[in-house]
């Protein structure tokens, strides 16, 4: 009886073992093929921020600042901000190698309020696109085109374009809101499309 | 016997430290399809909130989700391998929230973080 005993005993403290050398391995797999979320935020917190471009100030909405960050860890970053606070960012980071995600246009959405289009408060929309994207245009879900004011800027030592834009309040109250963004060479030829997914 | 109950206790330890150093993922890291979403606990202490992926293109949201309105506040979407946004501030009151993040398209591999 004493044997079987001990014969479970030492197949459980086994099994534990087998399941913890398992699980420690998926946990360090998931950590090397994984972006390490920690690292990134960290280097967020605290690489240089450039300025790109401005959205300024309307209806009582604060002026906000579109920054471009080269961080440590390999990464460039686009951030729409309140310009008194450049710290509260808003927007995300890709790979330096890849800034654009294979895309001619890379843009980001923010918005207060919501999820429901008739109660946001205030949207805007920054982007940056490759130098051979010569403009932008948002085209809203009423078939109305508002046109981006892209500014040239320098990012990982390549020539890109940077935007950022504000959404009018009136608009959005209507239920007037952006369904795509549209790039175009100098030709006037339609390059990237990329529905927002912003339907209210 | 006694060695592979230390060894065991050891290992589960080791696999607890492991654990609450990333203990600010609160979704993840794993595959998302399309409209799944994952929420934190509501406090007034997060401050920023981050879905990230393995590899950039999958469009994705991240917010703040009050606890009296329920409403959405600093919401962004983007389809960046780093989406992040953070927590609403007011000097005149205690705001109480939860992170949520939300993956607009399917499948891809990631995690959503607080801070």
């Amino acid at each position: 009886m004493k044997l079987i005993t001990r014969r479970w005993a030492v197949l459980g403290a086994t099994a534990i073992l087998a399941a913890s050398i398992t699980a420690g391995g998926v946990i360090a797999a998931q950590l090397t093929t994984f972006e390490n979320p920690d690292r990134l935020a960290k280097a967020i917190e605290k690489d240089p921020l450039v300025l790109a471009a401005d959205i300024p100030a309307a209806g009582g909405a604060a002026r906000h600042s579109v920054l471009v960050q080269e961080t440590s860890t390999g990464h460039i970053c686009l951030w729409d901000v309140p310009s008194a606070t450049p710290g509260l960012k808003q927007g995300g980071c890709n790979s330096a190698d890849d800034p654009l995600a294979g895309r001619p246009l890379s843009v980001s959405f923010s918005y207060d309020g919501g999820p429901a289009m008739a109660s946001v408060r205030d949207a805007r929309l920054i982007g940056l696109t490759a130098a051979n994207v010569a403009s932008v245009e948002v085209v809203m879900n009423d078939g109305t085109r508002r046109p981006m004011r892209l500014e040239q800027a320098r990012v990982g030592g390549a020539e890109y374009f940077a935007f950022g834009y504000r959404f009018k309040a009136g608009d959005l109250r209507r239920g007037i809101g952006p369904a795509a963004v549209v790039a175009f060479d100098d030709s006037g030829v339609e390059i990237d499309r990329q529905a927002t997914g912003f339907t209210g | 016997m006694k060695r592979f109950a230390v060894v065991a206790v050891l290992l589960l330890v080791s696999l607890m430290v492991v654990s609450s150093a990333v203990a600010a993922i609160y979704a993840g890291p794993r595959q998302w399809y399309a409209g799944q979403t994952a929420s934190t606990a509501f406090s007034p202490t997060w401050i920023r909130n981050a879905f990230s992926t393995y590899g950039s293109g999958f469009d994705k949201t991240v917010t703040f989700i009050d606890n009296v309105s329920y409403s959405w506040h600093n919401t962004v979407r983007n389809t960046s391998s780093w989406t992040e946004t953070y927590a609403p501030y007011s000097p005149f009151r205690v705001i109480t929230d939860k992170g949520h993040c939300k993956a607009n398209v399917g499948y891809f591999w990631g995690s959503c973080s607080i801070y």
